[in-house]
């Protein structure tokens, strides 16, 4: 009895699965056919790429589709990875756009050769000159700076004003900031090899590990609830974590991050590292037209007021306006380098974090 | 001629479609494995004097004490479930597997967002009694915390396997040593232990395997370790060499586990004559005794399943009515289906390639096995890597193919879920293969022969022999790939569709963007639909010797 039970639950199984293997292959070859009628069509598709994973963003991708009637089609993934994958799929690829959280990533896309310069007067004039690539293969949508946050009663703002605050003696044993593995940080060590060479970059990267509180774990927010808990005395960290932290829906968090300050560092030097996620038109886009179109639509007032207000980013785009709550913590200066450097300099960087022993 | 009989009774259906599987697990592998003969990189040699010290360090330290960990839990917890009754015993038989249903990250993750500064347990001592605590006493991200979190979400390998071996296998053994007087102490870890090596290797190989290819877990609590290595040469260095390097020193520690295994398990093969064996008859404990080992076990069961699963909850709650749309329902869909249809494609091929392997005992049989466990050994992106490239080069070489059957000449295999179930298929026929082959070894092959001998056919005599004896391995292999499947990360997050999103996909999105309470729902689901998997697994196997 049981044994017919057990022979009759796996058979029913197996045609299931069968079936379902069946249908959604029609399905799909149905789909196919469907593309390829419609690309001819006035509204088509564009295929994206994107390693930014916000509900948000989603939001803007509908938004693009109800004003032209073009369907975005997603797969998000690491940055790294999805650049892999493009590599991989060489010219055949369906991929129209790439879009990754960090201005270096992009920049090791454009030496592979995966992406294709765009000429188009709505992205130049939406987008600040050192925002994109100098041959225009891609173009920065956000902005985020990567601060330095302190306790508000341990520490005096005045005591910590730069990034090289960061390796004074009086900050033994009291700075957070996350591992090497971390692109942030990376790309933050790659942007002070471009300006400062290599000897200081290094330099500073061995004083920050001297002074760290504990060994680099967890991410951003983890830090500054590190700052909250008395672990250390001040955080690296990017601007949107903690404008999420004040806004999250957990009181405690919003408790944390309150007793957190909020420093831009190197005002009076080189200025505050900023990083960008921005977008770039692949090689092989099979859709070209349209995807430009979207490019454009993602740096236009609009969708960059989403941006900016939705996740606490920086909008790219001058004309728009900052959050509230960014607004609050005042205009600050930035590093002067154009953000392929970030790319140019991120194995260097990878190195002397591996050498000095940055976890 | 004597050559030409031997293969001649070797190549029928079985080793063909043995070889094409093994090809099949094979290739990608290759095309992977092709770039470590390439010249050594400047990065590689940066790596040697720099990390690798450390990532061996880190990896070794890891993997003694979780295995040492997982033996301890899962075959104390095995023995007391076999040998005893206690109360609620019914219910540890399987509550007990159930932590399996929980993705270590997200355990990492609920764990950490308990213990923190703003967890519930700080926070309960700071606003309710204005204690403040040393945060290193509830600090979960160090290295022993990463053994912690491992050993309480995948001792239920060695628990189950154990288990399963002490119900059926060890009556008469434990009996002998009761009537010469030992007690249960010398019986655990002078007969028991002893008797049940060769499912307590079994199990921990597959607990350190997982633990190799951890990376979320070990990635989050920033412990440098051959997974995070790996990651970051070949995608932060760009090196995909210097990564394969490191790969396959991680390869040969894989291998290095995988012989010591064979080893241990010895030349022994237990299997029975009898067509019944006497299941073990459990002694009903009484008063401390009964209520001790129900603490023991309750303590591991609130630690590894229900007081993460409470946090998630409450995390829930805080989050739900957000979250639950249509689309989040075809997550749920798109999950099962993937697992449904990996998991039954493994134990079909697994299935085959055991059966090949154990009726005909020779190189090409061995060969097959130890490449089965390739897929399993090898971290998840890297794979991901080699199967993409292989299924690209197949695309092209069938573009004549659509071109003739009316479709256009571009990436359909590569872009079909069929690249991503593949992807499972390879990844985790291991885990279903290890099943089947204990069903196998346990049954022994005296059955078949005595089949052959009477003029069944091989193929014959597996659908109407075989099949009915490891009916319950065949059924373990699938419960264990679908669990797997549910919980896989990396090679789904790689190789989906596009618009294609699972509910780990999902849990993962969130919980690397730091938004760990909205991780929450999907990873409810996970842990509902694994553990249903569990349930069911425990109910239709545990009763099938009638």
């Amino acid at each position: 009895m049981k044994k017919q039970y057990v022979l009759f639950s796996i058979i029913a199984m197996m045609l299931l699965v069968l079936a379902a293997c069946g249908g959604n292959n029609n399905e799909e070859s149905q789909n196919n056919t469907d593309g390829s009628n419609t690309t001819g069509d006035d509204q088509g598709e564009i295929n994206l790429y994107t390693g930014r994973h916000y509900e948000t963003d989603q939001a803007l991708y509908d938004q693009f589709t109800d004003e032209t009637g073009i369907k975005v089609n997603v797969i998000k993934g690491k940055d790294d990875e999805l650049i892999a994958r493009l590599e991989r799929e060489g010219k055949a690829s369906k991929a129209d756009l790439l879009i990754t959280a960090d201005a270096g990533r992009l920049y090791r896309a454009k030496t592979q050769e995966l992406l294709q310069p765009v000429e188009s007067d709505t992205l130049t004039n939406n987008i600040p000159e050192k925002y994109r690539d100098p041959e225009n293969e891609w173009f920065g949508l956000t902005k985020r700076a990567r601060i330095i946050a302190y306790h508000k009663e341990r520490v005096n703002p005045d005591d910590i004003q730069s990034y090289e605050d960061l390796t004074k003696d009086a900050f033994q044993d009291k700075v957070l900031i996350r591992s090497s593995s971390n692109i942030y940080n990376q790309s933050l060590l790659a942007s002070l090899i471009a300006l400062n060479g290599e000897p200081d970059a290094k330099t500073w990267a061995e004083g920050v590990v001297d002074n760290m509180a504990r060994d680099p774990k967890g991410g951003d927010r983890d830090q500054a609830i590190a700052v909250a808990a008395g672990e250390g005395d001040v955080a690296v960290m990017n601007t949107y974590y903690l404008g999420k932290m004040l806004n999250a829906e957990d009181e405690e968090q919003v408790k944390a991050a309150e007793q957190l300050g909020v420093i831009f560092p190197n005002q009076d030097s080189t200025g505050t590292h900023v990083n960008i996620s921005g977008i770039g038109l692949t090689t092989s886009s099979p859709n070209k037209d349209n995807a430009i179109l979207f490019m454009e639509f993602l740096t236009k007032e609009q969708a960059q007021e989403q941006f900016a207000k939705a996740n606490y980013e920086y909008p790219v785009n001058p004309n728009v306006a900052v959050a509230d709550l960014l607004e609050s913590w005042g205009s600050f200066k930035e590093q002067d380098l154009n953000l392929s450097k970030l790319g140019e300099f991120n194995n260097e960087a990878i190195m002397i974090m591996n050498e000095i022993g940055w976890k | 001629m004597k050559l030409n009989r031997q293969f001649s009774r070797l190549l029928n259906g079985w080793m063909i479609l043995s070889i094409g599987i093994v090809l099949l697990i094979l290739f990608p592998n290759i095309s992977i494995l092709i770039n470590f003969f390439t010249q050594e990189t400047s990065n590689w040699d940066h790596i040697k004097t720099h990390i690798l010290p450390l990532l061996i360090q880190n990896t070794s330290i890891i993997m003694i004490f979780t295995g040492f960990f997982t033996i301890m839990i899962g075959t104390s917890l095995a023995w007391l479930v076999s040998a005893y009754d206690f109360p609620f015993k019914r219910f540890f038989q399987w509550g007990l597997i159930l932590p399996l249903a929980i993705p270590p990250y997200i355990a990492a993750y609920t764990y950490n967002g308990m213990l923190n500064y703003t967890g519930v347990i700080q926070t309960g001592l700071r606003n309710q009694f204005n204690i403040q605590v040393d945060q290193r006493y509830f600090d979960i991200m160090t290295l022993p915390g990463s053994i912690f979190i491992f050993t309480l979400f995948l001792y239920p390998y060695v628990y189950m396997i154990t288990r399963a071996f002490l119900a059926n296998q060890s009556a008469a053994l434990i009996e002998n040593a009761k009537m010469l007087g030992s007690n249960s102490f010398e019986i655990f870890f002078r007969v028991v232990m002893p008797i049940s090596r060769g499912a307590i290797v079994g199990g921990v190989s597959l607990v350190l395997l997982e633990v190799l290819n951890d990376y979320g877990v070990v990635q989050y609590f920033g412990i440098p370790t051959f997974s995070t290595a790996i990651f970051q040469t070949w995608f932060g260095m760009g090196d995909l060499n210097a990564a394969i390097k490191l790969s396959a020193t991680l390869m040969f520690i894989v291998f290095f586990i995988l012989i010591v295994e064979k080893f241990l398990r010895g030349r022994k093969r237990y299997s029975y004559t009898a067509a019944r064996v006497r299941p073990l008859t459990p002694i009903r404990l009484t008063g401390w005794r009964a209520w001790s080992v129900f603490a023991y076990a309750g303590i591991i069961f609130a630690l590894a399943f229900l007081i993460p699963v409470i946090q998630l909850v409450d995390w829930m709650v805080l989050t739900y009515d957000k979250m639950i749309d249509p689309v989040f329902l075809s997550l749920i869909f798109n999950s099962l289906f993937v697992a449904l249809a990996g998991a039954a494609m493994i134990v079909i091929f697994a299935v085959i390639v055991a059966n090949f392997a154990r009726t005909q005992q020779n190189w090409l049989s061995k060969a097959s096995t130890r490449t089965i466990i390739l897929g399993y050994s090898i971290p998840g992106a890297v794979i991901a890597v080699g199967i993409i490239t292989v299924f690209i080069q197949i695309d092209e070489l069938l573009f004549g193919i659509y071109e003739a059957i009316g479709l256009d000449p571009t990436l359909i295999l590569s872009t079909s879920l069929f690249m991503l179930i593949s992807a499972f298929v390879i990844r985790f026929l291991a885990v279903g293969f290890n099943a089947i082959e204990s069903g196998f070894d346990k049954t022994g092959i005296k059955f078949s022969e005595a089949s052959r001998t009477l003029g069944m056919s091989m193929t014959k005599t597996f659908f109407k022999v075989d099949v009915h004896l490891i009916k319950g391995a065949i059924f373990s292999g699938f419960i264990l790939s679908f669990i797997e499947i549910m919980k896989e990360l990396p090679l789904t997050l790689i190789l989906r569709p596009f618009n294609f999103d699972t509910l780990s996909t999902k849990a993962f999105q969130y919980a690397s963007d730091e938004q760990i309470h909205e991780a929450s729902l999907p990873s409810i689901i996970i842990i509902v639909l694994s553990g249903i998997a569990i349930y069911f697994f425990h109910h239709v196997v545990e009763k099938e010797p009638d």
